[in-house]
């Protein structure tokens, strides 16, 4: 089974926005220019996100309760045009490539095609718990989850994630909002390690 | 088409204002739960890795270790450890890094023979 | 049809003279006979002759402990599930295929084709034709050693594939698995002439997650999880069918809160989901204001759901033997009417605009004698005048009380599905507004102890908003599931789709078709 080669070299699986920045200079001064210009230009890249994108969604296998929810995002009660999002068909426009589903092997081309075809800088949200690697593990039949073969940006919970959650999760994919579940214990009368 | 935009004036704007203010109808989704770490003894916790239908939750030596990423909020270790677990209320869950998703619950140790 | 056909309670006393002392156990809604592999094809043929006797789903399971790897397929039991809708009963007919071949079914009811290519590429026996078997389930990279209910096929399913010349005027244009704004992956292969819908074949196989197999091996509420999440839009009436067939192997008698409260979720699910079709029959035709306006009615029929049984999409609202969750009737009669009446003012406006309505009349005609013939099911039968409902010809509790009313059509066209689906939405209404009068309070956890008697084996449906969903699941001692058959409404639907969309129709009318469908791709690639 071929599976999705992962992002361009240079980049570390989760960071894909970064455009090929290869951080091994000859020299250390060399290497902390090389970084502050690849900070900047990640910078830059957010901006250009951050009022308007175009999304790309990818069903790789889900229950088809994921993507009622994603067209809910054009619809009045959300309506995601407000935000400075679109959903585009052409890959070629997209910036973000939003992708339900366990990723199911027989899928392995068409996905692999579909993130190939989109131009970088690109996103990459995965989102719903079958995206997630709950629900279905990974096995002959399916990979189990994105992460497995996308480098993936955002990861959005949810069985299936709210529209609500699908805004919060794609304003944090532009940084207009920041991911707090990483401070959030799901714990009272003790801390988690 | 007057008829259509004179029912759109009168039903007014249903939009909702999040992210600027949090919409009501959140209180109603549901959300990965919360453990009260003193109530979770290992009998509990073996309890409640059983009835996980979604790998979200499993041990490893003294800890319980829940992936709120495969949670699908099925309440079903709230039901079967109602005095252990509760609802978090927590719908904004998405990050940018996964493991932000994995928390580790320390288990009370087990006393030695 | 001729008068002198017999009906179905006349062909169950035939069957034990046509097959030959078959055994047959009747429970009043499931008859169960099994038949020697011999005598199948006369049984087949007399069912099929017989008037309002549907054959609704062909599946198969391994025999006793089933062969070891690597060997020749042993013993498979074949069943065919028949609906004796006119006598309110299903019949289970069983029969053990002991060298890979059985007397064709689709010669006999063209419905089971799809069946029979499933039923080849999971077990690898067939029927005893030369006709080629198609790939339906498993996808081309699925060798002998991709995991299978039972052993491969020997040969290969052929692959569909339409002639790239048709008459010198035809092409083949693929569309998908990848499809535009939040739609599933579904391949289509459409010739066309131009503008023409020549052939449509579909390919389903991309989102096949394997579900029957993994039920394999887990006790009946591990399985219920998986099965709400294999079509998250049918979840209730997939759930009810599944665990009304685990209760019935198991012996469990379910609560009489777990009943109505279901029946309230099925309802609830039946409203979002046309409230969803004519959004989509919106969006398709080009109307955004109404589109918008049917999406209104759907937010807040999902947030009824969620106000009431704690999910938008029902999860969990079924549980075996047990209500999953107590619904919460307060918010049901304050939200539900304002949701309602969204969908009626957004549907009456729609039906009054002529740029909307003209581009459904006459789109997409699937006349009875099709709708029969493919075993359809759902609106989309009923649409066009096959009055079939699993509520009002196979009512289990508390559809016995409080009884539902199929609506029917006769035109067999995308706004004769419409209107159908319309007449639902008003009569789920109503039958939510009579059980929650019904109401029962309380109820908790049932244990999963098998009690009475446990058969082992069970049969249990529902009434989606696509169709009939039909579940069969077998138990082993030890309360693990060895075989459950789901077979959802999108199973038997999805193969009107092209007939539909064939004869006098444009390629803009596909997505209006596709719409008045309202199917899923997870529903049928399971």
């Amino acid at each position: 089974m071929n599976a999705v080669s992962p992002a361009q070299p240079g980049c570390s699986p989760g960071r894909a926005r970064s455009a090929g920045i290869d951080g091994q200079g000859s020299d250390a001064a060399g290497a902390a220019e090389i970084e502050q210009a690849a900070g900047q230009l990640r910078e830059r890249i957010d901006r250009q996100f951050r009022r308007s994108l175009h999304i790309r969604t990818l069903d790789t296998g889900s229950c088809a309760a994921c993507e009622q929810e994603i067209r809910l995002l054009a619809a009045p009660h959300y309506d995601l045009h407000r935000l400075g999002f679109f959903f585009t068909p052409a890959p070629r426009h997209a910036d973000l490539l939003l992708v339900t589903g366990p990723i199911v092997r027989a899928m392995d081309v068409a996905v692999r095609k579909t993130y190939e075809a989109m131009p970088g800088p690109k996103i990459v949200v995965a989102t719903g718990a079958c995206a997630l690697g709950g629900v279905l593990g990974p096995d002959a039949f399916v990979h189990g989850a994105v992460d497995a073969v996308l480098p993936v940006d955002v990861w959005i919970p949810g069985c299936p994630p709210s529209p609500l959650a699908l805004l919060h999760g794609l304003l944090v994919a532009v940084g207009r909002l920041a991911g707090k579940a990483g401070e959030l214990a799901f714990v009272t009368e003790g801390t988690p390690r | 088409m007057p008829a259509w935009f004179l029912r759109g004036l009168r039903r007014g704007v249903v939009t909702t204002r999040y992210p600027d203010r949090p919409d009501p109808s959140a209180a109603d989704l549901p959300t990965p739960p919360r453990f009260r770490a003193g109530q979770l003894t290992a009998g509990v916790a073996g309890r409640l890795v059983e009835v996980c239908p979604s790998r979200a939750l499993w041990r490893e030596d003294d800890v319980l270790v829940f992936d709120a990423g495969a949670c699908t909020g099925c309440g079903r270790c709230e039901r079967a450890a109602p005095e252990a677990v509760t609802a978090s209320g927590e719908f904004e869950l998405a990050v940018t890094a996964r493991d932000h998703l994995i928390k580790r619950i320390p288990l009370p140790r087990q006393p030695r023979p | 049809m001729t008068t002198t056909e017999p009906g179905p309670a006349a062909v169950l006393k035939e069957i034990p003279r046509v097959a030959g002392h078959a055994q047959v156990r009747d429970d009043g809604r499931l008859v169960t006979v099994r038949v020697p592999a011999a005598q199948l094809e006369a049984v087949a043929h007399l069912l099929a002759a017989t008037a309002d006797a549907r054959l609704a789903d062909v599946f198969a399971a391994e025999d006793g402990a089933g062969a070891e790897a690597g060997t020749a397929p042993g013993s498979v039991m074949l069943r065919l599930v028949w609906g004796l809708d006119a006598n309110q009963r299903y019949l289970v007919v069983e029969s053990v295929i002991e060298n890979e071949r059985y007397p064709s079914l689709s010669d006999i009811a063209p419905a089971a084709f799809a069946e029979e290519c499933e039923i080849y590429e999971q077990f690898g026996i067939r029927p005893d034709t030369h006709k080629p078997l198609n790939r339906v389930m498993l996808p081309p990279q699925a060798g002998p050693d991709f995991p299978r209910l039972g052993h491969p096929p020997a040969q290969p399913p052929a692959d569909v594939h339409a002639p790239h010349v048709v008459g010198g005027h035809a092409f083949e244009f693929p569309v998908g698995p990848v499809r535009q704004l939040g739609a599933e992956s579904l391949y289509y292969g459409l010739v066309t002439s131009g503008e023409e819908v020549v052939d449509l074949y579909l390919f389903t196989w991309h989102k096949h997650r394997g579900v029957e197999w993994r039920l394999r091996g887990r006790d009946a509420r591990d399985a219920l999880f998986l099965v709400e999440r294999m079509e998250g839009l049918s979840a209730v009436a997939n759930g009810w069918a599944f665990a009304s067939a685990a209760e019935s192997a198991l012996g469990i008698q379910p609560a009489r809160p777990a009943v109505w409260a279901r029946a309230i979720a099925l309802e609830l699910e039946r409203l979002y989901n046309h409230a969803a079709a004519l959004a989509a029959l919106c969006q398709t035709t080009g109307l955004s204001v109404g589109q918008s306006a049917a999406e209104i009615a759907l937010e807040r029929f999902l947030r009824v759901n969620a106000a009431v049984f704690g999910h938008r999409y029902l999860f969990g609202a079924v549980d075996v033997g047990s209500p999953g969750r107590m619904p919460d009737l307060g918010r049901l009669r304050g939200d539900l009417p304002g949701a309602y009446g969204e969908l009626c003012r957004a549907a009456d406006a729609l039906l009054r605009t002529n740029s909307f309505v003209d581009r459904l009349e006459a789109t997409g005609i699937l006349s009875a004698e099709q709708a029969r013939r493919l075993g359809l099911v759902g609106p989309v039968a009923r649409a066009s005048g096959v009055t079939i409902d699993s509520r009002a010809d196979h009512p289990a509790a508390p559809y016995g009380k409080s009884r539902a009313t199929a609506v029917t059509r006769a035109e067999g066209d995308v706004l004769a599905r419409l209107q159908v689906m319309l007449g639902e939405a008003a009569e789920s209404v109503r039958l939510i507004g009579e059980l929650a009068r019904a109401a029962d309070a309380g109820g908790s956890l049932a244990d999963l102890v098998p009690g009475g008697n446990p058969r082992g084996a069970g049969l249990g449906w529902a009434e989606s908003s696509r169709g009939e969903s039909l579940a069969w699941v077998a138990f082993g001692d030890d309360g693990l599931i060895t075989r459950a058959r789901l077979r959802p409404a999108a199973v038997r639907n999805w193969r009107g789709f092209d007939d539909a969309c064939r004869s006098q129709n444009v390629f803009t009318d596909i997505p209006i078709i596709e719409a008045s469908f309202w199917l899923t791709v997870a529903g049928t690639a399971r």
